[in-house]
């Protein structure tokens, strides 16, 4: 009976950890939180697969807008489209990677191209994508997916990671008289501002979300990244301790709440007004304006303050997407031919992405920038257009391109700060973390 | 004498041809386990087996893979987030499992004594977690747990406390995780108790009535006693149930703040979703087989079943 039980138990365990395990199988494509196009591809003609990760309406049209296009434009190569939603993204691209169905295009922000091209996960596109193509991107945009000579994804758009959004009408009944400049008086006029009704400043509230959309103030307040230039040393120092004491001291006062259930680059909360103050990025903008009309006559943006004092600093990160070829793809051409098409070629195919998302978003591209330029209502449909232009993002700049890991030290480390750990010790942690991380992935020399 | 002499033939007869029939009921026993052995082969068996050899490689998905022999789980092994994980998930279980275990008794004990309509209400209520997605449970006590607008908050008001950041708080997370890991675990567990206690035979307790125990004494001295073997299994299957918890923590914090709710399972999981080599996810997943397979079996042992099997 003992032995029966013993077998039984251990059975249970087993098939618990079968779980464990059942969480690092692949799924199969498409599924119910994925929208996969449906369509029959035509017999004798090149299925490419294009994975892209969810986020507008408007955003997904555009999308698919384009996908039919390149479909009816010429008969050898069928683009088959699926949008993922962001919060399932890296499962569901893990999964099918293990599985060997990953998809042959896929989405990806610059921060993640470094990483992705030296472990062989994207194809180089350098001779895949016409030169024009290539000399037509702003030259930092392509340094950022540029990885030892070669380029490894084609940029889409950039858009700075945190401006802040701030509320006039509270500010004016306030008696503040414009957006704080230092971060000492946005601690000030968050507390100032915050009430029964409104906190009085949002910020990333959970360490994910702290460590990418940080990494501007992170470049501002100590004027380097936590890791050498070489990956080779973690640079957590104490220069980062009035980020994280911000965090403790706008956590502490109240005015910084605790988690209000959805993620950073969500502006809803803000635009039901429960906030006076948001760092947001420039995407904010569109949803404001498509769900929060009424709220935007009462909206300014400012840039993020600095710590010194003094403007024209770095407080963004120029982060966005781009598109990139699967290391294990059998169509490396057919997919770089229809990227080219989508988002290096005609200004007329991408132009309508920067419309539909009421130009919150800014192309890489110099002469898709020009176009949009030209069009006589861009700071007409998006009233914070020019001050994000001007004096935000001549001064952002692009993401880090080392591990998430890294980033996510630092990220847990403002999320402990602002939990109530002495920022020294949170900084510490975080230094001890990046070294553990190097040593196991064995970083030291492959930066960049 | 003669007489036993005389049936023994037979008998030596009848047990020479037994084995022929016995063999055709294995042969169908067999057959009829066949469906199972070969899922769980195909499901649990060669994964795990697999599991462990790829453990011991760097694997790419993109690359030749690299043996590092036992270099991932040396790495498991030095990592305090993986060992505090697996702390947090035994607090976690310490708490959720006796509520219930204890709860799941008492509602069983009420629906066994109340009339067969008003117990059948009951056990329906009881049951309604169980078939609920823990997703939407997630869900539902995020919005309880809110900090402005939540229904907890507005009830602590009432009686003059101030908001708590209940999931926003390092320090209130992880027990407020346990509420809804009690609620989706109580349903099954009432069930298996109450068919235990259906099992124990009324005249136990009717004779027990006759020499005046009353029912304290009766609960104590019969229906604890015979219910053990239902806790022990109850014990067991809610501790590996609970210790591997990650759809409240990931859905209702991402296992912050400041990692106070990443349970062991989330842990692995977001490490496998982070993972260019795997390896460690992999290795960690293992170690944390054999813990909780080796507490498993300190519960089986410390925790005699047999007598209860006797009585």
């Amino acid at each position: 009976m003992r032995s029966t039980r013993r077998l039984t138990g251990g059975l249970g365990v087993v098939a618990a950890t079968a779980l464990v395990l059942a969480a690092c199988s692949g799924t199969p494509d498409g599924g119910p939180e994925g929208s996969a196009s449906g369509e029959e591809v035509p017999e004798g003609v090149t299925e490419v697969t294009f994975w892209q990760q969810s986020f507008t309406d408007e955003e997904n049209e555009w999308y698919e807008s384009v996908v039919d296009s390149y479909n009816e434009s010429q008969d050898e190569v069928h683009v088959t489209l699926t949008a993922v939603p962001g919060d399932a993204w890296e499962q569901r691209m893990t999964a099918a990677q293990a599985a060997g169905n990953a998809p042959d295009i896929r989405t990806m922000n610059y921060g993640g191209v470094r990483n992705a091209a030296l472990t062989s996960q994207i194809t180089p596109l350098s001779d895949l994508i016409s030169a024009e193509a290539w000399d037509d991107l702003q030259e930092n945009v392509r340094g950022s997916v540029t990885v030892d000579g070669e380029e490894y994804a084609y940029p889409m758009l950039v858009e700075p990671s945190a401006i802040l959004w701030y509320r006039t009408d509270l500010f004016e009944a306030a008696g503040i008289d414009g957006p704080p400049t230092t971060w000492d008086e946005l601690v000030a006029d968050a507390e100032l501002l915050t009430n029964d009704e409104v906190f009085g400043m949002r910020l990333a509230q959970n360490a994910p979300d702290m460590s990418w959309s940080t990494w501007g103030y992170q470049w501002n307040v100590a004027g380097h990244l936590p890791i050498s230039d070489d990956w080779s040393e973690g640079m957590a120092t104490e220069d980062y301790a009035p980020l994280l004491q911000a965090f403790q001291d706008l956590f502490a006062s109240g005015a910084l709440p605790p988690a209000d259930g959805v993620g950073y680059p969500d502006a809803s909360t803000f635009g039901d007004g429960q906030y006076a103050m948001m760092a947001n990025g420039s995407w904010a903008a569109s949803q404001l304006l498509s769900d929060y009309p009424d709220l935007v006559p009462n909206v300014a943006v400012a840039p993020m303050p600095s710590f010194d004092g003094q403007s024209g600093q770095t407080t963004a990160t120029l982060g966005g997407w781009t598109w990139a070829v699967d290391g294990n793809t059998e169509v490396a051409e057919e997919a770089a031919t229809f990227i080219e098409w989508a988002l290096g070629g005609d200004t007329e195919n991408v132009v309508p992405f920067f419309e539909a998302t009421q130009f919150s978003k800014v192309s890489p591209r110099v002469s898709v920038a020009e176009a949009i330029s030209a069009l006589p209502d861009v700071d007409t449909v998006n009233p914070w257009n020019a001050v994000i232009q001007e004096e935000i993002v001549p001064f952002a700049q692009p993401e880090p391109g080392y591990p998430w890991n890294v980033s996510l030290a630092m990220g847990e480390a403002i999320e402990a700060a602002m939990q109530g750990t002495p920022v020294s010790e949170a900084l510490a942690a975080a230094n001890d973390k990046i070294n553990t991380e190097i040593a196991n992935s064995q970083l030291a020399g492959t930066g960049s | 004498m003669t007489t036993i002499q005389a049936q023994a033939p037979p008998a030596k007869g009848r047990a020479r041809r037994r084995p022929k029939p016995a063999h055709r009921d294995n042969r169908i026993a067999f057959l009829m386990l066949a469906p199972a052995l070969v899922l769980l082969g195909i499901f649990v068996l060669w994964p795990l087996v697999y599991a462990w050899y790829v453990s011991f490689f760097n694997w790419s998905f993109y690359t030749e893979s690299v043996f590092v022999g036992l270099r991932n789980f040396r790495l498991v092994l030095a990592d305090p987030v993986f060992w505090a994980s697996i702390g947090r998930g035994l607090r976690f279980s310490v708490i959720v499992v006796p509520a219930i275990l204890i709860l799941a008794f008492v509602f069983a004990n009420l629906v066994k004594a109340m009339g067969q309509r008003m117990g059948t209400l009951l056990k329906v209520s009881i049951y309604i977690p169980t078939v609920i997605s823990g997703v939407i449970a997630s869900i539902v006590f995020v919005l309880i747990y809110e900090y402005r607008q939540g229904l907890l908050n507005w009830l602590i008001g009432l009686v003059g406390f101030e908001n708590q950041p209940w999931l926003g708080s390092a320090s209130t997370a992880l027990l407020a995780l346990t509420a809804p890991a009690i609620w989706l675990g109580l349903g099954l567990a009432s069930l298996i108790m109450l068919a235990g206690l259906l099992d124990i035979p009324e005249s136990y307790y009717e004779s027990a009535e006759l020499d005046g125990a009353n029912w304290w004494q009766r609960t104590v001295f019969i229906t604890v006693p015979l219910m053990r073997n239902i806790g022990l299994y109850l014990l067991v299957t809610c501790f590996v149930a609970t210790i591997q918890q990650y759809e409240l923590p990931l859905i209702m914090t991402s296992g912050g703040p400041v990692q106070s709710t990443l349970l062991p399972n989330l842990h692995i999981f977001l490490r496998f979703t982070n993972d260019d080599t795997v390896g460690y996810s992999i290795a960690a997943a293992l170690l944390l087989f054999v813990v909780l397979g080796g507490l498993s079996a300190v519960i089986f042992r410390v925790i005699n079943s047999e007598k209860a099997v006797d009585a």
